[in-house]
C-alpha cells in the first residue's frame, strides 16, 4: 500500500501500535452463487471518516449491512472495539446506521423518531428529553420537532435521519449513501457539514457512496471496491496520485495509460520502452525486473505543452489535436499520435479561449515529468 | 388520453346504473305501503316496524353478527400470520403449497367448501367426539377458513409495499423483533388489518351456502332466514332489511373516507 | 443467539399456524369428500356406509363403491348440468369482460382524484349482502315486475316478457354479482401500465385505437385472465343465482349438489358430484395460479 511519504503527522492507520476500532477478518457473504463480499479484510480506526467507494453492485452496501448486523456473513468475523460481534444481533450492536431511504417512521413525529432508539435503551425520561434537545440543536431542526416525515423536505429528512442515528451516541455510525437523495447544490453544502459534525463528535463514520467527488472531499480514507473485493485502501490523495492498479487509476478521475516494457533501472527511476514508440522515464520504488511489461498512468492535468522541442525525446508524445472540450476553467485536449494512440491533456485556461495557442488539427508535442505518474504492473 | 370518448363514458354510466338501480329500487320500495312492487300506495315505515318485531329474524341477525365478529377477529390474526410468512420469510419449503391453500378458498365454489367441511365435522365427531353438535362453532370455523384467505390478500399487498428498511432501522436502533413488529409493522399495516377485518365480517354475514351445510338444528343465520323468505317471492320486510344494510355500509364508508382524508 | 431463536419461533408461528388451519379445515375435508363419494347411501345418521370395517379379528374389510360415479355417467341429467354450468360460467365471464373492461379502462384513465371515488362505487355493492342483491332482481324481472311494467308503459312490448326463471335471468344475475371481481384485477393491471408507452406508440405514428389493440390490450392480458378466472371458477359451482333466478328445468351442478344433499339426503352422490366439479375446476385454477406467480416474478 503506497502512501504519501511527506505526511507530517502519523495517522492512526500508520501507527503500528494503534488498535483498530473495527476489525474485519476475511469476511465473505454469498447470495446464492454470487459473492457480494469476497474475502474482505479491513481495519478502521477510531475517529476515522471511512468511505466505501464503488459502482452499484460492487458489494459496498452489503459490507455496510454486515457491519450493522442486518446480514449474517457466510464466513469471516467482525470485531468492534475488541469484541467479536459476528453473532450479535443488530439490536445489540454498539452501531447505528443512517439508511439510504432514511427509513423515518412515517407514523411518528420527528421527536418520536429520535426518541425511538433512546426508548429501547430504557433511558429515564429526563435524559431522553435532554438527548432529543441536544440532537435537535445539533442538526438545527428544533422547529421541526412536531412534524411528521411526510411534512419534511428531502434535506430536512436527511437531518432527522442523522439525528435519529446519532441520538444513541454510537461509537460507530454507518451511513448508506448519506447524500444520495439530495440535489446537487444541497449535497455540496451538506458534505462539509457532515465532516464538521464528525470532527466535532469524534464518532467513527463509515459511509457507502458511488460518488467519487463526495468520497474524496469527506473521507480520511477510502476503500475502492469492485466485485466484492477491496482494490485499494488509502487516503484520497494517495488514491488519486498513486493508484495501485489499473482499475483504481481508471475508476477515479481520468487517466492516460501508456503500455511499455522496462529496459533499464537508474537509481529510483526506471526507463521504459513505450509501445507508442518513444522512451519514458518514471520514478518507481518497486523492484521491477528488466523486461517486465508495465503501464504508465499519468493524469491529464499532469501533461503540459512542450515549448522547447528537441532534447532526448524522453516522456514526450507528438500528435494532432483531434478534439477540444472547453469546460470554462479548463479545457481538455485530445491528441492523436501517429501510431493511433489517443492522449488526453488538461490545460488551465489562463488566457481567454479565443486567444489560446492550441487549436484543432494543430500539431502538438506534449510532455510530462518522471514524478507525475505511476508505474503499474497490471 | 385526456379526451373522454363518448362510447366509453356511456358504458361507464350504464355499468354504474346496472350496479345501483336494483339496490335503489329496493330501498325505494321498502317505504312502500303496498306489498306489490308495481303499485306505489304511499310512504310508510310499517315494514320496518314488522322487521323489528320479527323475533326469528332478529335472533338470526344476532347470531350472524356474533359469528361474523369472532370470525373476522380470528381470520385477521391467521391471515396476517400467513401474509407475514409469504412476504417476510422468503423461499421457505412449502411456500407454493401455502400460496395454493390461500388462493383456492377465494375461488372455490361455496357448495364444495360447505359439503367438505360438513363431512369433516361429521367424521371428527364420530372419531374424536368433537365438535359436539353443529352450530355457532362449526359455522365460525368454516367462515374463518375462507375469510383468512381474503385477509391474507389484503394484508399481504400492504406488507409487500412497506419499506423493509423501516423495520431494519428500528432493529438497528435497538428494538428486538417483537418490539419492531408491535411498534413499527403493526401500526403501519393497521389500515389493512381494519379493512381485512371488515371484509371478513361482511363475507361471514353474507354467507348462505356454507353456513347451511355446516349448521345444525337451532342455529339459523340471517342469510338462511332471508333465503327461506325470499324463496317465497318478494318480501317488503327484506326490502327494509336491505335498506338498513345499505345505510349501515354507507355510514361506515363515509366515516372511513373522512378519517382517511383527515390523515 | 437469541435472535436466531426468536426468528425460528416467528417462522413456526407465521408459516405453521396458517398451514395447520388450512390443512385441517380446507385440505383434509377434500379427503373426506373423496372418501364419502366412495360410500353407499343408507338411511342412517350420518347417511352413508363405512368404507372399512374390522369384520373379525385382524381382518380389515374395505368396500369401495364406484356406483355413485357410475350413476353420474349413466344419468344424462348430471352431464347436462355440468355442461350447462360451464356454459353459464363462460357466457357470464364473457359478458363481465365486455362490460367490465371498458369500465376498468375508463376508471383507470380517469383523473386521479375521481378514480378513487369511481373505484369505491365499484366495491361498495360488494359490501352489501350478495343474497339481497340477487333478490333485488326478482322484483325487477318478475312478469308483473318493474322492468316489464316499464317496458309495457313505454309501449315497447305488448305483453310481459318472461325473464325471471329463465337462463337470461341467470346471466344477468351472474354479471351483476361478479362484475366487481372482473373490474378490480383489470383496474389494478391497467393502472400499472406505463402511459408513456401509449405516447411512444402515438409518436411512432400509431392511431389511438390501434395503439389500444397493439399495446394496451396485450399488456393487460394478465388482468383479463385473472379477472376471468375469478368470475368463471366460482360461477361454475354457483347455487344462489340459479336457485333464485333460474328456471327449475335447467340445472346447474351447484344447485344439483344442494338438492342431492338437502332434499334427497344422498351424501355420497353429492360428494361424487363435488369430486367431479373439483376435477373440472383444477385446470382453470392451475392456470390462474401459474399466472399469478409469473406476475409476481416480473414485479420483483
Amino acid at each position: 500500500m503506497s502512501s504519501l511519504p511527506d505526511r507530517r503527522l502519523l495517522e492512526s492507520w500508520q501507527d503500528p501500535k494503534a488498535a483498530p476500532y473495527v476489525r474485519i477478518e476475511r469476511l465473505t457473504k454469498k447470495f446464492g452463487d454470487v459473492y457480494a463480499v469476497d474475502d474482505v479484510s479491513l481495519n478502521i480506526f477510531q475517529g476515522e471518516f471511512f468511505s466505501l467507494l464503488g459502482s452499484s453492485g460492487c458489494g459496498k452496501s452489503t459490507l455496510l449491512r454486515l457491519l450493522a448486523g442486518l446480514e449474517y456473513p457466510t464466513s469471516g468475523r467482525i470485531h468492534i472495539d475488541g469484541v467479536d460481534v459476528t453473532d450479535v444481533p443488530p439490536y445489540s450492536r454498539p452501531v447505528n446506521m443512517m439508511f439510504q431511504s432514511y427509513a423515518l417512521f412515517p407514523h411518528m413525529t420527528v421527536e418520536q423518531n429520535i426518541d425511538f432508539g433512546l426508548r429501547q435503551d430504557r433511558l429515564p425520561r429526563r435524559e431522553r428529553a435532554e438527548r432529543i434537545g441536544e440532537m435537535l440543536d445539533l442538526l438545527k431542526i428544533t422547529p421541526l420537532r412536531k412534524r411528521r416525515p411526510d411534512q419534511l423536505s428531502g434535506g430536512q429528512r436527511q437531518r432527522v435521519a442523522l439525528a435519529r442515528s446519532l441520538a444513541k451516541h454510537p461509537k460507530l455510525l454507518l451511513l448508506d449513501e448519506p447524500l444520495g437523495a439530495l440535489d446537487k447544490r444541497l449535497r455540496e453544502n451538506t458534505q462539509f457539514e457532515l465532516v464538521n459534525l464528525q470532527e466535532r463528535l469524534g464518532t467513527t463514520f463509515v459511509t457507502v457512496t458511488h460518488d467519487q467527488e463526495e468520497a474524496m472531499t469527506m473521507s480520511s480514507r477510502i476503500a475502492i471496491m469492485e466485485a466484492g473485493q477491496i482494490m485499494q485502501i488509502d487516503t484520497p490523495t494517495a488514491i488519486y496520485e498513486f493508484p495501485n492498479c489499473r482499475f483504481v487509476a481508471e475508476f477515479i478521475g481520468s487517466v492516460n495509460l501508456f503500455e511499455g516494457k522496462i529496459v533499464e533501472r537508474q537509481g529510483d527511476q526506471v526507463l521504459i520502452e513505450a509501445q507508442f514508440g518513444g522512451l519514458m522515464r518514471m520514478r518507481s520504488f518497486q523492484p521491477h525486473a528488466i523486461g517486465t511489461p508495465v503501464m504508465v498512468a499519468i493524469r491529464p492535468e499532469k501533461m503540459r505543452l512542450c515549448e522547447t522541442p528537441g532534447g532526448d525525446g524522453v516522456n514526450r508524445l507528438q500528435g494532432i489535436v483531434e478534439d477540444i472540450a472547453y469546460l470554462g476553467d479548463v479545457s481538455i485536449y485530445r491528441i492523436r499520435t501517429g501510431s493511433g494512440l489517443l492522449a488526453e491533456m488538461t490545460l488551465t485556461n489562463i488566457q481567454p479561449r479565443t486567444e489560446q495557442a492550441l487549436t484543432w488539427e494543430q500539431e502538438a508535442v506534449i510532455e510530462w515529468s518522471p514524478t507525475s505518474g505511476v508505474v503499474l504492473t497490471e | 388520453m385526456k379526451r373522454r370518448s363518448w362510447p366509453l363514458l356511456s358504458i361507464l354510466v350504464f355499468g354504474y346504473a346496472f350496479l345501483y338501480v336494483p339496490i335503489l329500487l329496493l330501498i325505494l320500495y321498502s317505504f312502500n305501503e303496498s306489498r306489490l312492487v308495481t303499485v306505489w300506495s304511499g310512504f310508510s315505515l310499517k315494514w320496518y316496524g314488522e322487521l323489528l318485531h320479527n323475533r326469528q329474524l332478529l335472533d338470526a341477525a344476532w347470531l350472524s353478527v356474533r359469528i361474523a365478529a369472532l370470525n373476522a377477529s380470528v381470520a385477521v390474526v391467521l391471515g396476517t400470520l400467513a401474509a407475514n410468512a409469504l412476504v417476510r420469510h422468503g423461499r421457505f419449503r412449502g411456500r407454493t403449497g401455502l400460496e395454493l391453500l390461500l388462493t383456492a378458498p377465494l375461488v372455490m365454489p361455496d357448495v364444495i367448501i360447505g359439503l367438505s367441511l360438513l363431512l369433516l365435522f361429521v367424521t371428527l365427531q364420530q372419531t374424536v367426539g368433537w365438535p359436539d353438535g353443529r352450530g355457532f362453532s362449526t359455522i365460525t370455523i368454516a367462515h374463518i377458513t375462507f375469510s383468512l384467505a381474503y385477509v391474507a390478500v389484503v394484508v399481504r399487498s400492504r406488507l409487500a409495499r412497506m419499506d423493509v428498511s423501516l423495520e431494519e432501522a428500528a432493529m438497528d436502533l435497538g428494538a428486538r423483533p417483537l418490539t419492531v413488529y408491535l411498534r413499527i409493522t403493526l401500526p403501519l399495516i393497521a389500515p389493512a388489518l381494519l379493512s381485512g377485518w371488515l371484509l371478513a365480517f361482511t363475507l361471514s354475514l353474507d354467507d348462505l351456502v356454507i353456513a347451511s351445510f355446516v349448521s345444525g338444528p337451532g342455529a339459523t343465520t340471517l342469510p338462511m332466514v332471508i333465503y327461506s323468505s325470499v324463496r317465497m317471492g318478494v318480501s317488503p320486510q327484506i326490502n327494509a332489511l336491505a335498506t338498513l344494510v345499505v345505510a349501515l355500509v354507507a355510514v361506515a364508508v363515509v366515516i372511513a373516507g373522512l378519517s382517511m382524508r383527515r390523515r | 443467539m437469541s435472535h436466531r431463536h426468536s426468528h425460528r419461533l416467528s417462522r413456526l408461528l407465521n408459516i405453521g399456524l396458517p398451514y395447520f388451519w388450512l390443512g385441517l379445515f380446507f385440505l383434509l375435508p377434500f379427503v373426506m369428500v373423496l372418501r364419502i363419494s366412495l360410500a353407499e347411501p343408507t338411511l342412517a345418521q350420518p347417511p352413508y356406509t363405512a368404507l372399512w370395517e374390522w369384520v373379525e379379528q385382524g381382518v380389515l374389510q374395505i368396500r369401495l363403491n364406484l356406483a355413485n360415479f357410475q350413476l353420474l355417467r349413466e344419468d344424462d341429467i348430471y352431464l347436462a348440468a355440468l355442461l350447462n354450468s360451464l356454459w353459464v360460467a363462460l357466457v357470464g365471464t364473457v359478458c363481465c369482460l365486455l362490460l367490465g373492461y371498458p369500465m376498468a379502462y375508463a376508471i383507470a384513465t380517469a383523473p386521479e382524484r375521481r378514480r378513487i371515488l369511481l373505484l369505491m362505487l365499484i366495491i361498495l355493492p360488494f359490501w352489501t349482502s350478495f343474497l339481497i342483491r340477487v333478490y333485488a332482481w326478482i322484483g325487477l324481472l318478475n312478469a308483473n315486475g318493474l322492468l316489464n311494467t316499464f317496458l309495457l308503459w313505454l309501449g315497447v312490448i305488448d305483453e310481459p316478457l318472461k325473464i325471471l326463471h329463465t337462463q337470461m335471468a341467470v346471466y344477468i344475475g351472474v354479471v351483476y354479482s361478479y362484475l366487481p371481481f372482473m373490474i378490480l384485477p383489470l383496474y389494478a393491471n391497467l393502472t400499472r401500465l406505463d402511459p408513456t408507452l401509449l405516447e411512444a406508440a402515438a409518436d411512432l405514428g400509431c392511431r389511438p385505437f390501434r395503439a389500444f389493440l397493439r399495446v394496451t390490450l396485450p399488456l393487460s392480458m394478465p388482468g383479463i385472465v385473472a379477472g376471468s378466472m375469478l368470475v368463471f371458477i366460482p360461477v361454475v359451482g354457483e347455487f344462489v343465482i340459479p336457485d333464485l333466478l333460474g328456471s327449475p328445468g335447467s340445472l346447474m351442478i351447484g344447485k344439483l349438489m344442494w338438492t342431492e344433499f338437502f332434499a334427497n339426503k344422498d351424501w355420497p352422490l353429492a360428494s361424487a358430484l363435488a369430486i367431479v366439479l373439483l376435477a373440472v375446476l383444477v385446470v382453470p385454477f392451475v392456470l390462474m395460479q401459474r399466472l399469478q406467480q409469473d406476475d409476481e416474478g416480473t414485479r420483483t
